[in-house]
């Protein structure tokens, strides 16, 4: 039933649309107030309605680049779910930890997975650009970063 | 005092050698720090104010001047180079400037960069200095009603951000407007879309957006072609020397925009990131192959990096004649004024004129500096680019994260910047532009306000939007704008 990208996207669009209305009819009223907190969300969620129902019947075809730019090898969509991976642990150990390491736990083990070699370059880099930064930002610049367990 | 007497002792100040000085220090003060990630020029600021207890007050607002102006350039190396702008007001000049960072361009991408910000900062000095005082009649006299007419114009150039399908832009607008709509409402107090969850009581902040929609998008792209080594194994990051031919193409744009930019600047609120869209937009709509745009043009890099900085110093002219800060910059910088001791206002020029001109002059000699400083360290800024994919893979989620996580010392905005990532990337390669969203998120807020305070103020009469010159005159340029490529679209169809 959906045979082109755009439709798709348009369907899902469409039900973030109708949630996002279904909040803002459901925002507090206040009497008196010529234009309410939900005045110009409603104008916006039927408006992306509307366009995602225009994109809907949008007949341009896609290119070949379009479709290329899809096109994602699968051996790297584990990659790029790992470095989310990552990502998401360094979030999770940044004020555990600290910055100094987490970060530089964080650049030696991303750079390693994505298959840099160089390991004696990679701990310097690890190891100098937390501690630069770091010291730029709290000693310098007085912007406190998580000191977490190293004692300065 | 005459005019020209207070001039001649401003300059008097600004090229003493202890004026130099500071204003030398300023400048890598400030370039240094806009480099940071997520410090821009308001951060730069604050961070100088302590450095300025003790000093003389016109030497200390000569140096934060040249702070102001290098930061805002620092901010422009980061969005070419890494595609990750550190404040809103760059993210412009990374549509074109990165595309010729990624083709080898590089150096000459920030060389373009570097004299754009010096003429534009230099052009508007000057106007600065011959309309300040009559310009800040003219921008206290905007109202709601005007500035809801003026972030009107500016959504109408969505459509010019896109290359593709203008549906496309406007359902990514709208989602950016949607998406500023989020946190508390400013007038009733009322949590919109929060799901009472207390992060997300403020909004979410543009960096958060930019950062993500750029930067980790960009990451994603980067992982995929981590083994590409075209770029790193380039011998040089390109030839900084500009060609007569680039100095034409660049011409047009540097003198349209600065005064367009210092016009904008002017005007409460509008500051750097709107004067840099507009600046792109005007220059694509008037160029003659519009569809170089977002590919590397060199009109398309010089338009805003022009623009942002002549806003930069539009921006002090209400600072300084009326003591109204424009932008957030600004009011960090009254900040700074009223530590040092001097209540700006009107009277300024009369009681201290030495501060007054001595920070127009300094501005002056602020832009040579810049660009005396910044073209020999080009090549040495450039050299990011060189770095290893997963090394610089690695770096740039680094700079990003801790770029969110030192303006809100929050996790929590961390986790949304990794999602706004996602969106990005989804965005890319369903090719949905992200530049209408960060339009549409900086300026939906800002209209949303100015819609409802204008109705506010006239009790529900809508009319009240529609009832002076200014505002009709912009709803005019504002329909002209969204017609005229339209016209201009179906006539290129039919014509092939």
């Amino acid at each position: 039933m959906l045979k082109t990208m755009n439709q798709k996207v348009s369907i899902f669009l469409i039900v973030l649309a109708a949630g996002y209305l279904y909040a803002a009819y459901n925002l507090k009223k206040y009497p008196y107030v010529p234009v309410d907190a939900d005045a110009v969300p409603k104008v916006l969620g039927y408006l992306l309605i509307g366009l995602a129902i225009i994109l809907f019947f949008d007949k341009s075809s896609e290119t070949e680049e379009d479709k290329e730019k899809r096109n994602v090898p699968k051996k790297e969509v584990p990659i790029m779910l790992g470095v989310g991976f990552f990502i998401f642990l360094y979030i999770f150990l940044l004020e555990i930890l600290g910055f100094v390491v987490t970060s530089a736990l964080f650049i030696f083990g991303c750079s390693l997975f994505l298959g840099y070699r160089k390991h004696v370059t990679n701990a310097l880099v690890s190891i100098i650009v937390p501690g630069v930064l770091y010291v730029t930002f709290t000693y310098l610049l007085n912007i406190i970063l998580p000191q977490g367990i190293l004692p300065f | 005092m005459g005019a020209m007497e207070g001039i001649a002792q401003g300059f008097q100040v600004a090229f003493s050698l202890q004026g130099i000085l500071f204003v030398l220090i300023g400048v890598i003060a400030g370039t240094l720090i806009g480099m940071m990630p997520g410090l821009g020029p308001i951060s730069a600021i604050a961070i100088m104010i302590p450095v300025t207890y003790g000093m003389e007050a016109s030497v200390a607002l000569i140096m934060m001047a040249g702070v102001y102006y290098g930061a805002v350039f620092g901010g422009s190396t980061s969005s070419i180079l890494l595609n990750a702008p550190g404040i809103s007001g760059t993210v412009a000049s990374s549509f074109d400037g990165y595309p010729m960072a990624q083709r080898g361009e590089a150096g000459k991408a920030l060389a373009i960069a570097a004299i754009s910000s010096f003429v534009g900062g230099t052009v508007s000095v000057v106007l600065l200095m011959l309309f300040a005082p009559m310009l800040s009649q003219v921008a206290v006299s905007f109202g709601p009603a005007q500035y809801f007419a003026l972030m009107f114009l500016g959504l109408t150039a969505i459509s010019s951000l896109s290359d593709g399908s203008t549906t496309k832009a406007l359902i990514t607008a709208t989602i950016g407007f949607m998406t500023a709509t989020i946190g508390l409402d400013s007038q009733t107090g009322t949590s919109r879309f929060t799901f009472n969850n207390p992060n997300l009581m403020e909004g979410i902040d543009f960096l958060v957006i930019a950062l993500g929609l750029f930067a980790i998008a960009e990451v994603c792209f980067l992982i995929i072609k981590r083994k590409d080594t075209s770029l790193s194994d380039q011998g040089d990051i390109g030839s900084l020397r500009l060609s007569k031919e680039d100095f034409k193409e660049m011409r047009g744009p540097m003198t349209r925009q600065s005064f367009l930019g210092f016009l904008l600047g002017v005007l409460p609120g509008a500051g750097a990131t709107i004067a840099s869209f507009i600046g792109y937009i005007s220059e694509k709509r008037i160029a003659k192959n519009p569809e170089k745009f977002g590919k590397g043009s060199i009109k398309g890099l010089a338009a805003p990096e022009t623009a942002n900085n002549a806003a930069t110093s539009g921006a002090f002219v209400p600072l300084l004649s009326l003591g109204i800060p424009g932008s957030g910059t600004t009011a960090v910088m009254l900040g700074a004024l009223l530590v040092l001791g001097i209540q700006p206002g009107p009277l300024l020029v009369q009681e201290s004129p030495d501060v007054f001109w001595g920070i127009i002059a300094s501005m002056y000699i602020g832009n040579i500096f810049l660009l005396i400083l910044n073209l020999p360290l080009i090549p040495y800024i450039a050299k990011i680019l060189k770095i290893s994919r997963p090394l610089l893979i690695s770096l740039v989620i680094i700079f990003s994260l801790i770029g969110v996580y030192s303006i809100s010392f929050n996790t929590f905005d961390l986790y949304v910047l990794l999602f706004f990532g996602v969106v990005g990337y989804f965005m890319r390669i369903l090719n949905f532009p992200a530049a209408p969203f960060i339009l549409a998120f900086i300026l939906g807020g800002m209209m949303e306000q100015s819609l409802r305070q204008a109705l506010t103020a006239s009790g529900g009469n809508v009319m009240a939007l529609i009832s002076d010159p200014v505002s009709i005159s912009l709803y005019v340029v504002s329909a002209l704008s969204f017609i005229v490529p339209l016209i201009r679209t179906r006539k290129n169809k039919s014509a092939a």
